[in-house]
């Protein structure tokens, strides 16, 4: 059990993936303009990095290894990956269609998310249990969920700032990313 | 290289299957069906249909293969509708809730308190009033959702049984035929079949007390030649308003003059002689 605190508390903070491992920024930047969508978006990306990191444990460990098959390995992530998000659209759009249609393009576009492909990836050489696989792509979700949406609610408050036109827009943004991401560095060593 | 190959097959061929299940499971086109059918829906989320509005009533057409023919708001139009776009019979309408009959709401004039609380609850603005008003309901326009009934305080809203059907008033007015009909109808207790024929004479209109015409339209409604009396009343109430401001004018720049001749008389008296200006000067300075 302690063991498993340790695994989330490293990688929801020490080792986020946003901040420290600056995977998964496309859809940090690109959900974060409202704070609803933004949870939406966490809680799809969570469901999605959980079952990733799960499945993809199982098939490298039961499937790859065994028929020596690891060459295959990003192709065959990338699928699993694939039907994952496409299986969480399909249950958010019946399930949530106010949700769905608030999210839109940005379902599909976790296929593309690095951080998804990024944990499978690394549970090769990290995982040493299918247990600890799960828990480490859980943390992995919820430091993304956490960043995306203290990052959506500072982006909330914008407006009301005086912010110097040169800045509006994106350069703001890539700031405020950068001082959250050197907070973020301020928890280095204590895994 | 063939086993790479068919475990790539295989790993694709897992995937698409459980995708397929997934989506039989939870068949995304639901939706747009459902979609489809509240749009057809009347929207007054009045829940005549056993199911606690529009949108949960649609769901149920779509998914639980609810009857079409439940819904007595939107009558025999949106059985039409749904018959068509869900290509099922077009049935009569089954109000599964009431007794058949369709019924509108009409407000007890002597015990309505004109709080306002009816109005926001109206899902199709039907009702008309003001704040310590008579409030009014507008029968064309009333579907029999009994909404309004729950937030009035003293419970002066009835649901009647629509007699006849729902007459839509027609541009081509016919002659007056001193029916009456339009008497016991005014909440107001005015005489809208003497009105009509006064048209011209502002005076006898003003004792006909045309001035509490609240334009409520009920006389429109049972008028069968059709007349549009409210409209006639309005412009009538328009032409009094204006010959009463007229009068108004006259008598305020009237009592002006008055006191301002009253004013110049008190004048000369303070001032018994007033002389010259040098003289005002000394007095002035003698007073300072």
């Amino acid at each position: 059990m302690p063991e498993a605190l340790v695994i989330l508390l490293t990688t929801i903070f020490v080792n986020n993936f946003v901040t420290v491992q600056f995977l998964g920024l496309c859809p940090f930047m690109g959900a974060s303009q409202k704070f609803d969508s933004a949870i939406g978006m966490a809680a799809a990306t969570t469901f999605v990095l959980t079952l990733a990191s799960a499945v993809s444990y199982l098939v490298q460990n039961y499937v790859l290894v065994p028929f020596d098959l690891e060459y295959l390995r990003i192709i065959v992530f990338i699928v699993i990956i694939a039907s994952l998000v496409q299986f969480a659209e399909i249950v958010i759009r019946a399930t949530q269609p106010l949700l769905h249609s608030i999210l839109g393009v940005f379902i599909p576009l976790i296929t593309t998310n690095c951080a998804v492909l990024g944990v499978a990836l690394m549970n090769v050489h990290q995982a040493v249990s299918f247990v600890s696989a799960v828990l480490y792509g859980f943390g992995a979700a919820l430091g993304f969920s956490l960043l995306l949406i203290m990052f959506a609610a500072i982006r909330e408050q914008q407006p009301d700032e005086n912010i110097p036109m040169a800045f509006r827009g994106t350069a703001i943004n890539m700031v405020t990313a950068g001082l959250l991401s050197l907070a973020f560095m301020g928890f280095t060593g204590m895994g | 290289m063939l086993t790479g190959t068919l475990v790539l097959s295989l790993v694709g061929l897992i995937c698409t299957g459980l995708l397929l299940i997934a989506t039989r499971r939870f068949n995304p086109d639901d939706q747009e069906v459902i979609t489809l059918i509240l749009k057809e829906l009347p929207q007054t989320q009045c829940a005549q249909c056993g199911y606690p509005g529009c949108r949960p009533y649609a769901e149920a057409i779509a998914t639980e293969d609810a009857p079409i023919n439940r819904c007595p708001p939107g009558g025999d139009n949106t059985i039409r509708a749904l018959a068509n776009l869900l290509g099922r019979q077009a049935l009569p309408l089954d109000t599964a809730g009431g007794d058949g009959v369709v019924k509108i709401a009409q407000i007890r004039e002597s015990e309505c308190i004109g709080c306002t609380l009816c109005l926001p609850a109206c899902p199709v603005d039907a009702i008309i009033g003001a704040p310590q008003m008579l409030h009014a309901i507008i029968g064309e326009a009333c579907t029999g959702c009994e909404l309004c009934i729950a937030p009035c305080p003293v419970d002066c809203i009835d649901m009647l049984p629509l007699e006849q059907p729902v007459v839509t008033p027609s541009t081509t007015a016919l002659p007056c035929i001193h029916c009456g009909d339009c008497i016991p109808v005014c909440p107001k207790q005015l005489t809208p079949v003497q009105l009509y024929q006064q048209d011209q004479s502002l005076d006898v209109l003003a004792s006909l007390r045309l001035a509490d015409c609240i334009e409520c339209g009920l006389c429109d409604r049972v008028c069968p030649s059709n007349i549009p009396l409210t409209n006639t009343f309005a412009l009538a109430k328009q032409r009094l308003a204006d010959r009463e401001a007229v009068v108004l004018v006259a008598e305020q720049t009237e009592q002006r003059v008055n006191q301002h001749d009253a004013r110049m008389l008190q004048a000369q008296s303070v001032t018994s002689k007033p002389d010259s200006s040098d003289d005002l000067l000394a007095r002035l300075k003698g007073q300072l």
